[in-house]
């Protein structure tokens, strides 16, 4: 890159110095022998369009961040336990409630207070178990990807896509089960709005699809407050709410209508009862996995430090849920469902119910404690956004999901994963009509499945590598793995007919979508693959030119002059329905430009495409077949419009004839423009 | 080390000569050029010979000196500092150096100076820095490299 030199005289009259300038230094930066790194001004779009579009980004998006910067975008412990919690965190404001609904669907609402928090315990005990299961997982496969990148190493890649597919489905219903359900809670406090409650959802899902193209650290920034707020204001009306029981002896006697309704049937909980009640509060666990989904995110060490996320997550949800039934027991709670207090009551929420016991009816605490749960819900959307672009982004490197995928954005977020997660999750709202109930039969069917595939996968991991500590290691994952599988078939069996079995279908559609992908990438390589030992001579091919020509025009002599440089068999053809026209063009082009000859294609049809296209075949059937067929260069000389709608008048023939050369074999296109003076 | 006051200044050349010192002198003007918001000029002569017309295609065609410049530049962009790049060819290093700080109207220059004896063991200043000392018309820096193990 050679510049201009400009002499400059110094103090002295013998000094003298040249300045060099340095025209690359604009948009490149020399780093190495023969390599040039690219700085922001490369990247600016050149078009005053383009230009524009590239401001309303920066506004929108944020200004595009450096590779370099990716460091500082990873999270810090606290913010990416907001981040990829806020699911797991926020499912302790409805899993008690879940417990308790089961026994009351089950007819035995009564035995709710004596069975609901051995039942959360349990659930506990399994949620330590996925803890640690994961804990593991983070530090022996630090890359990201979770229960795919277990099973992908353990099980090959049927399972790992079966994982992937479960866990996938999951991601986009969390995104659409949080946010109707938090658009649930606002049209409870506001009926009036609930004729635009899918509007709300979608709306929210855009916010929040938004926030995360901005970066994760910016998406942390903005989703941490509402996360901590939940948190400790939970932790306080446990705390308080303990100290009536424990200290002060509080307890409540069951409501009258619970007693009337469970009369008959008080005291008959059968296993299959508490099976169920065990598998309706699992949907607690959802979200744990997905902090192992996205360790890279984290800040250095990667795997330590979501290793640690993920037990406080499992300590706090822990926590919250047994703090919440222990409270909701003694206090003898049941949601306001029909079922109990008929129709005409309107729904009360455990944990409101909960919450109004400990902080008082009306109070300014408990309407505090209702908005950070409204907001938490919406905001346990998020989790899917931090991990669903990951996990497409590990398919996308491994080639079972378009690789643009794994492509970061502007932002360095995964910028196509984010939108299509927003778009699915929308679309899903959209067709529930906002309403939670609709979706929940298909929703924590995967994540069971998911669980079990990575639990089974840490067993043969333990079996394989038998590190420090297998043995006891490898139990611990059996159980869970035992554990998981008994949940995901209760899971699924319970809400099969409501809608399981879609997600039970769309699973093997999926993975054979992804090995679809597969097998196209993996053909194009083969096509593309050049072996190592070749060494590339020069081309021994021949070529040819022709030129498609309107007339003659400077833009015509422009592509003839370049086609000569490329080959001596150069041609011109000329397409017209006028004969005397022709005459008149041969007799002009031989005078004028006599080194080449002009084909004219007679059209009486007045078609011009596809004689072009017939002379080009005629021209390959002509080649001796003896003879390695040539290369066969269209040169299209086309005018450069300056304006966008000048585009509208010219170059659409040439426009057509690349659409209908693109592909042909042994073709080249070649387009010449020519600009105004 | 400068102190607080006379790290006070305004816009500073800093004479480069592609040498493994160059990276400790800008990180350390540009540590200080980002408290007080000053003004880098990064300039680099590549000496021409009496064989050669003084404005010859040289410097403008080599990476190694496009180098120099372009890792100065980086390193004062990590400190959220602005360089601007100079590239000169002159007769005389030191002359170019202080000609460039003067027509710039710099408040500061900045030299690197690599350790090296000469035959005999006696210490080698060369002929740049002097040169500067005595006819630099703002503060100069002199930033010598750390002995090696071997000169200590």
């Amino acid at each position: 890159m050679i510049g201009g030199r400009r002499s400059l005289q110094g103090r002295k009259p013998g000094d003298r110095r040249v300045r060099v300038d340095r025209p690359h230094a604009v948009y490149f930066r020399y780093t190495g022998k023969g390599q040039l790194t690219a700085k922001e001004a490369a990247s600016v779009p050149t078009t005053p369009g383009g230009r524009l579009i590239a401001k309303i980004r920066a506004i929108v998006l944020g200004r595009p961040l450096h590779q370099d910067e990716e460091i500082g975008e990873r999270l810090s412990k606290t913010k990416a336990l907001a981040i990829f919690s806020s699911d797991a965190i926020s499912s302790s404001a409805y899993a008690t409630e879940e417990v308790i609904l089961a026994f009351i669907l089950g007819g035995a609402a009564l035995a709710a207070l004596q069975w609901s928090l051995p039942v959360a315990m349990g659930i506990a005990v399994l949620l330590a178990v996925v803890a640690f299961s994961y804990r593991q997982v983070c530090i022996a496969y630090p890359t990201g990807g979770g229960s795919y990148s277990v099973s992908k190493a353990n099980f090959g890649r049927l399972a790992s896509l079966v994982a992937a597919s479960a866990l996938l489905i999951d991601y986009n219903l969390t995104a659409a089960v949080s946010t109707s359900s938090a658009v649930e809670q606002i049209v409870s406090a506001f009926p009036s709005l609930s004729d635009v409650r899918v509007l709300i959802g979608i709306t929210a899902l855009g916010l929040i699809t938004l926030a995360n193209l901005r970066g994760v650290r910016e998406a942390g920034n903005i989703f941490a407050v509402p996360t901590y707020l939940f948190m400790f204001s939970a932790f306080a009306m446990i705390a308080m709410g303990a100290y009536r029981i424990v200290v002060l002896g509080e307890h409540h006697a069951p409501p009258p209508e619970v007693v009337a309704a469970t009369a008959e049937t008080a005291g008959a909980v059968s296993i299959f009862l508490l099976l169920r009640a065990f598998a309706s509060g699992a949907v607690a666990l959802t979200g744990t996995e997905a902090i192992a989904t996205g360790v890279p995110a984290f800040k250095p060490p990667e795997a330590r430090n979501a290793a640690t996320t993920l037990l406080v997550m499992g300590g706090v949800l822990a926590i919250l849920f047994i703090g919440v039934t222990f409270l909701a027991t003694n206090f003898a709670i049941y949601p306001t469902v029909p079922e109990l207090f008929g129709t005409n009551v309107e729904h009360k929420t455990v944990i409101a119910q909960v919450a109004e016991t400990v902080f008082g009816s009306g109070s300014i605490p408990f309407y505090l404690f209702q908005s950070f749960t409204a907001l938490l819900l919406f905001l346990a959307a998020n989790t899917s956004f931090a991990a669903f672009p990951r996990l497409a982004a590990v398919l996308g490197e491994d080639g079972f999901f378009p690789r643009q995928f794994a492509l970061r954005g502007d932002r360095l977020a995964f910028s196509m994963g984010i939108v299509l997660l927003g778009l699915i999750a929308a679309s899903l709202v959209f067709i529930a009509g906002g309403r939670t109930h609709a979706l929940i039969p298909l929703y924590a069917v995967g994540v069971f499945i998911d669980f079990t595939i990575s639990q089974a996968g840490m067993i043969r991991h333990w079996l394989r590598t038998r590190d420090r500590g297998w043995r006891y290691r490898l139990v611990i994952n059996a159980i869970g793995c035992s554990a998981t599988a008994i949940v995901a078939v209760v899971v699924t069996s319970v809400k099969f007919v409501d809608g399981a079995w879609f997600v039970v279908a769309l699973i093997p559609i999926l993975v054979s979508m992804m090995l679809f992908i597969r097998r196209e990438y993996d053909g194009q390589e083969r096509e593309l693959h050049v072996r190592e030992d070749l060494v590339i001579e020069g081309p021994h091919r021949e070529q040819r030119v022709v030129i498609p020509v309107n007339g003659i025009n400077r833009a015509v002599i422009q592509a003839v002059n370049f086609g000569r440089t490329m080959s001596r068999d150069v041609r011109a053809v000329y397409v017209t329905e006028d004969p005397d026209d022709a005459e008149a063009i041969r007799d002009r082009w031989e005078r004028q430009i006599p080194g080449v000859p002009i084909f004219i294609v007679e059209s009486p049809y007045r078609a011009v495409i596809a004689p072009i296209l017939a002379y080009l075949d005629v021209l390959d059937k002509a080649w001796p077949p003896d003879k390695e067929a040539p290369i066969t260069i269209v040169v299209l000389p086309e005018y450069v419009a300056r304006h966008w709608w000048e585009r509208l008048l010219y170059n659409q023939t040439a426009r057509r004839l690349k659409q209908a050369i693109l592909g042909r074999e042994h073709t080249v296109i070649a387009d010449v423009p020519y600009r105004r003076e | 080390m400068p102190d607080n006051e006379t790290a006070q200044f305004q816009r500073a050349v800093l004479a480069l000569n592609g040498a493994p010192s160059d990276a400790r002198m800008v990180r350390l003007v540009a540590s200080l050029a980002a408290k007080s918001k000053a003004e880098l000029i990064a300039v680099h002569v590549v000496e021409i010979d009496w064989t050669l017309p003084l404005d010859a295609d040289i410097a403008g065609r080599s990476e190694d000196v496009q180098r120099v410049l372009d890792s100065a530049e980086e390193i004062a962009e990590a400190f959220k500092v602005r360089l601007e790049p100079v590239l000169l060819q002159a007769r005389d290093v030191a002359a170019a150096i202080v000609d460039e700080a003067t027509e710039r109207g710099a408040d500061l220059l900045v030299v690197g100076l690599p350790y090296r004896k000469r035959f005999g063991g006696e210490f080698a200043i060369g002929r740049t820095i002097p040169y500067i000392l005595q006819n630099a018309p703002c503060s100069v820096w002199v930033v010598r490299e750390p002995m090696s193990e071997e000169a200590a």
